[in-house]
């Protein structure tokens, strides 16, 4: 076997690769096509076809409650993507350009942080929002958000800056600049692939989140779009789950982090490979 | 000082620019966590039940609730399910991924891109979103994975009910998860792998190198540090599994057999009202974690020490 | 989502008719002027006819906002456990499944209105419901509405096989029997459907749980209990094609006429009296082709209520929801304003006319005549409730007793299972 007759079997085999695992995204939108006496129907059908019709995602925004858990959850999410980029880049530069008494605990709480189980807390979550009075609010749920991702974008970050070699800092340095300068002309630019990838990371934690969610935002109008997406289908199982409005829910919960991803694509790929070989 | 990793030569011996640096992201956990915690820790040695929530002054029980916790049976069996189902995820997920990303190194930009943005479109699917299409796709009645198994000669799996057995439960819970997470380790890894200099490749081959020893001498060395991480990642994030079976839960059985460590805890809280016991198995869980990635945490702070 | 409808004594005779019993709302007091106050309703239940007609007559009567929250069962246990003590987020009314009601007001979660209880229905009020609001005879919380469970079968399937509507509960499983084939649940019983699986417990006189001074314990392993059990398990095993892990949720899907000629796959089944609107002919909604809707055949379906042992009625659950004042909301006057207007003749009214049975029994009637009201009102006379035991709401957030159903369907050892399960809920009933 040749070396090209093999790169176009693995090639083949890439492709089917890529089919089977877009699947389940391409039978979301497929089935929120059709109406759901049609997906009722034994055999399945692999295309709308002559069945095509918008009424599911007409039915599924219908009552306006989309909207407004869009906002919420688009606010939030923006919320910690800025703030935990923010907060982690500097965490991450103190660990990994100076040593200082007390690194070495702060490295390892970050690692426990992520090991604790968080569906204990809720209780507890609850009491410290509601004596501040932020239940409901976008506020109190970011606060709680951006505690969990915080410790994952640090040790991310991490790896991205130690990626960067001091070496190029230095030579600037002995150019005449200052520290900082040399910093944010060499090494800053360097890092915006790894800020896209911990990036990617909190905007998903905070657009998948819902056990927080569920206690912190009790009132109908501060769901967000998971909660929406849970409320839907529940809502939908009292009678027969309408499978069709179900599946163009998911749609559209899922296309914003779809052109999210797809704007950051080309960044984010080049983004893991700082981080995570330097982890 | 040894001048390995980190960067951190350049450093003033002595300087408060670090401190200032840590002071937003410490401040941040301790907003968003540092009650919590404390509250968890107290609540493990506690009674801490309905009443005590409407009032009622919580009496203290010393280790009784871990007492309890280790004399139920109930708790064994989900902290050995959860074990499994977290090695066998999180081992398959990695292996997937590394397979995946040699499959992308070996190929064309054509074929390696659509195989790439197949796999963004997974990664980008909203948890919530991606466990409600995996439940239509094992649906009982109208699912088309039951469909397609049942077009196989000699197989009957019509009506097949993937929820209603635990093995199956969580072997469909496994692929989801196993869907979900593939994308990031592939991405993670190949990058890793295209850090790999064409020369060195180039030398190893007229070396006399075949292909597999090129894998294993020099392929395998410069990504073994993303496959530890990574694989440590997963297997924290896998053990605390929670909304994906908590909605395959929705959809399927409430018995206690189909619960894992986060759904337990959650059920021990929410449903069964007994803080007291939530926040103790709370606490074990953490110990269980921080036994299994002792390895890697030991290895973190000798480089640590290294670097001082 | 668990629907609990189902209901008690909906037409228990009224043994005492007190005189003078006032039910002329009093005049709201001052301090409900103006209180803005929030309603929690569990899941979408109560039509929304109803809600606005609660806003409504709220605002003319107080000046003030009524909000209403609809929650999800599913969360709902979480929810009330986080809000109900916090005087700045508690609903100021809300609905709480029957079952759960004993739990939330032995710890003091709602208010006690003893003294509005005569004047919103006293004895009139269904005796079970408000049993399980009642802590050392002072009224917590009170019936919203009940509804109740009956059979539903296919009339065309009984006669293509040659047998009869049975009136005996053993006759029941031989008709399911012989209907029953791979393809076709002569009685299509959810694994996990506690709801209506408890009722062949009920119906051989045994029960889930007794109480013995201020201790509760679970009564599985009781004789009759057993019996039942079995007689549940046989029915399981010979009748139902029905999957293990399903609930009391969408049994109807199954026997319902399919568009495309598909042919059903139950003859028979149990479900909530509201459960006939989804039964029938599903055939193209004319309005909007996409969709299929049921109309209701006379002469492919029928229902009957599910027959005793003996004959007569078997006991089945008696599903609804209470509803009460939170113990630490600000607004007791609104909140009890709100209680005086959901008690009025009016809604008590409206909720008969909309299926739901009304917590007051002189108002029953308004539930009609036709055969799905009176399977219900029959079904309902005869229903029970789970025990109001002040951990119950634990044991069945635990998911302990759809576990149990499910290994019984499993087809397991009914003696062992019921010991095992006995020991597990005994350690959560006492709260």
């Amino acid at each position: 076997m040749s070396r090209r007759t093999g790169r176009t079997l693995l090639s083949l085999l890439a492709v089917v690769v890529a089919l089977v695992w877009v699947f389940p995204v391409y039978w979301m939108v497929n089935s929120s096509f059709v109406s759901n006496a049609v997906l009722q129907q034994f055999t399945p059908r692999f295309f709308p076809g002559e069945y095509f019709t918008f009424a599911n995602f007409q039915s599924a925004i219908a009552d306006g409650s989309f909207f407004g858990a869009l906002g919420m959850s688009v606010s939030i999410t923006l919320i910690v993507v800025a703030v935990c980029l923010g907060f982690a880049f500097l965490g991450a530069v103190a660990i990994s350009r100076f040593r200082f008494r007390g690194r070495t605990s702060f490295v390892l709480a970050l690692l426990l942080i992520q090991m604790l189980p968080a569906e204990g807390l809720f209780i507890a979550q609850y009491k410290m929002m509601s004596s501040v009075g932020l239940l409901n609010s976008i506020l109190g749920v970011s606060i709680i958000y951006v505690a969990a991702v915080i410790p994952f974008t640090v040790w991310m970050l991490r790896g991205f800056v130690a990626g960067v070699p001091a070496e190029l800092e230095e030579a600037a340095m002995v150019d005449g600049l200052s520290r900082f300068q040399a910093f944010m002309r060499i090494t800053f630019p360097l890092l915006a692939p790894g800020l896209v990838a911990s990036g990617v990371y909190a905007f998903l934690q905070a657009w998948n989140e819902f056990t927080v969610a569920v206690v912190l935002l009790p009132a109908e109008s501060a769901q967000t779009l998971p909660l929406w997406l849970r409320g839907f289908v529940q809502a939908s199982a009292t009678r027969e789950t309408d499978w069709g409005a179900v599946m163009a829910a998911s749609t559209i919960v899922a296309v914003p982090v779809i052109i999210f991803f797809l704007i950051v694509q080309g960044r984010m790929t080049s983004g893991l490979v700082g981080g995570a070989v330097k982890g | 000082m040894s001048a390995t990793s980190n960067g951190a030569r350049i450093a003033p011996r002595r300087t408060g620019v670090p401190y200032l640096l840590i002071v937003p992201a410490i401040l941040a956990l301790l907003l968003g966590l540092g009650y919590p915690l404390v509250w968890q820790f107290i609540t493990a040695f506690q009674e801490y039940g309905l009443a005590q929530q409407f009032g009622k002054a919580p009496d203290w029980v010393g280790f009784a609730n871990f007492g309890a916790l280790v004399s139920d049976g109930e708790f064994w069996a989900v902290l050995v399910r959860s074990l499994l189902f977290c090695v066998v995820t999180a081992f398959a997920t990695v292996l997937v991924g590394v397979l995946l990303a040699l499959l992308m190194n070996a190929i064309g930009r054509a074929a390696r891109l659509t195989l790439q943005i197949s796999l963004l479109l997974a990664w980008a699917t909203p948890v919530a979103a991606a466990t409600t299409i995996f439940i239509w796709l094992f649906d009982r009645r109208r699912g088309v994975v039951n469909y397609l198994l049942d077009l196989l000669p000699g197989v009957d799996m019509n009506r097949y009910d993937w929820l209603g057995h635990p093995l199956t439960f969580f072997f469909v819970a496994s692929i989801l998860i196993v869907w979900m997470s593939v994308p990031f380790v592939a991405f993670a890894v190949y990058a890793g792998l295209t850090q790999v200099s064409e020369e060195v490749l180039e030398a190893a081959q007229l070396d006399g190198a075949g292909g597999w020893q090129r894998y294993r001498l020099i392929i395998g060395p410069m990504i073994r540090p993303v496959l530890s991480i990574v694989l440590l990642l997963q297997l924290i994030w896998d053990l605390r599994v929670f909304a994906q079976i908590t909605l395959l839960k929705d959809a399927g059985s409430k018995s206690g057999d189909f619960d894992l460590l986060g759904t337990y805890i959650y059920k021990l809280g929410a449903s069964a009202n007994d803080f007291g016991m939530a926040s103790a198995v709370s606490i074990v869980v953490l110990i269980i974690t921080l036994a299994i990635s002792w390895v890697y945490v030991r290895d973190l702070l000798a480089q640590d020490k290294e670097t001082r | 989502m668990k629907r609990k409808i189902g209901a008690v004594a909906a037409a228990t005779a009224a043994l005492v008719v007190l005189a003078g019993c006032s039910t002329t709302p009093e005049a709201p007091a001052d301090d409900a002027q103006g209180q803005d106050i929030t309603l929690w309703l569990m899941g979408g239940d109560t039509p929304d006819a109803l809600r606005d007609y609660l806003k409504t007559e709220y605002a003319d009567a107080t000046g003030g906002t009524l909000t209403i929250e609809e929650q999800d069962w599913g969360d709902a246990l979480a929810k009330l456990t986080t809000a109900l003590p916090d005087a700045d987020n508690t609903p100021d009314v809300t609905e709480i499944g029957n079952t759960w009601s004993p739990t939330f007001t032995n710890v003091g979660a709602f208010s006690d209105i003893s003294d509005m209880y005569e004047d919103l229905g006293g004895d009139k009020l269904l005796p079970s419901f408000v049993e399980v609001g009642e802590v050392d005879g002072a009224n917590y919380a009170l019936p919203y509405y009940f509804g109740s469970r009956y059979v539903f079968y296919r009339k065309d399937l009984y006669a293509a096989a040659g047998v009869d509507v049975p009136t005996t509960l053993p006759q029941l499983t031989e008709v399911a029997s012989k209907l029953h084939d791979s393809a076709l649940s002569g009685f299509y019983l959810g694994g996990e459907d506690w709801r209506n699986g408890i009722s062949w417990i009920f119906a051989y006189g045994g029960d889930l749980a007794t109480k013995d001074g201020d201790t509760w314990s679970s009564t599985l392993s009781d004789p009759k209990s057993i019996e039942g059990l079995t007689a549940l398990q046989e029915l399981y095993t010979e009748a139902s094609n029905a999957p293990v892990t399903e609930s009391d949720s969408t049994p109807w899907v199954n026997i319902n006429t399919q568009p495309d000629a598909d042919a059903p796959e139950a003859a028979t089944i149990i479900a909530p009296g509201w459960a006939h609107w989804s039964i029938g002919d599903l055939a193209p909604d004319p309005e909007d082709d996409t969709k299929t809707i049921p109309t209701w055949n006379d002469d492919v379906f029928g229902t009957y209520v599910l027959p005793g042992v003996d004959g007569g009625v078997a006991p089945v659950f008696a599903g609804g929801s209470n509803i009460a004042i939170s113990a630490a909301s600000k607004n007791q006057a609104g909140a009890r304003e709100l209680m005086t207007i959901i008690f009025s003749p009016e809604y008590q009214q409206m909720l008969g006319e909309n299926g739901l049975g009304p917590a007051n029994e002189d108002y029953v009637s308004s539930l009609g005549d036709d055969q799905f009201a009176n399977a219900l009102i029959e079904s309902a006379l005869s229903s029970k409730l789970t025990p109001a035991a002040p951990g119950w709401a634990a044991v069945e957030g635990s998911g302990l007793l759809e576990e149990f159903f499910g290994k019984v369907n499993g087809g397991g050892d009914i003696t062992a299972l019921a010991a095992e399960y006995d020991e597990k809920i005994d350690a959560l009933i006492n709260g």
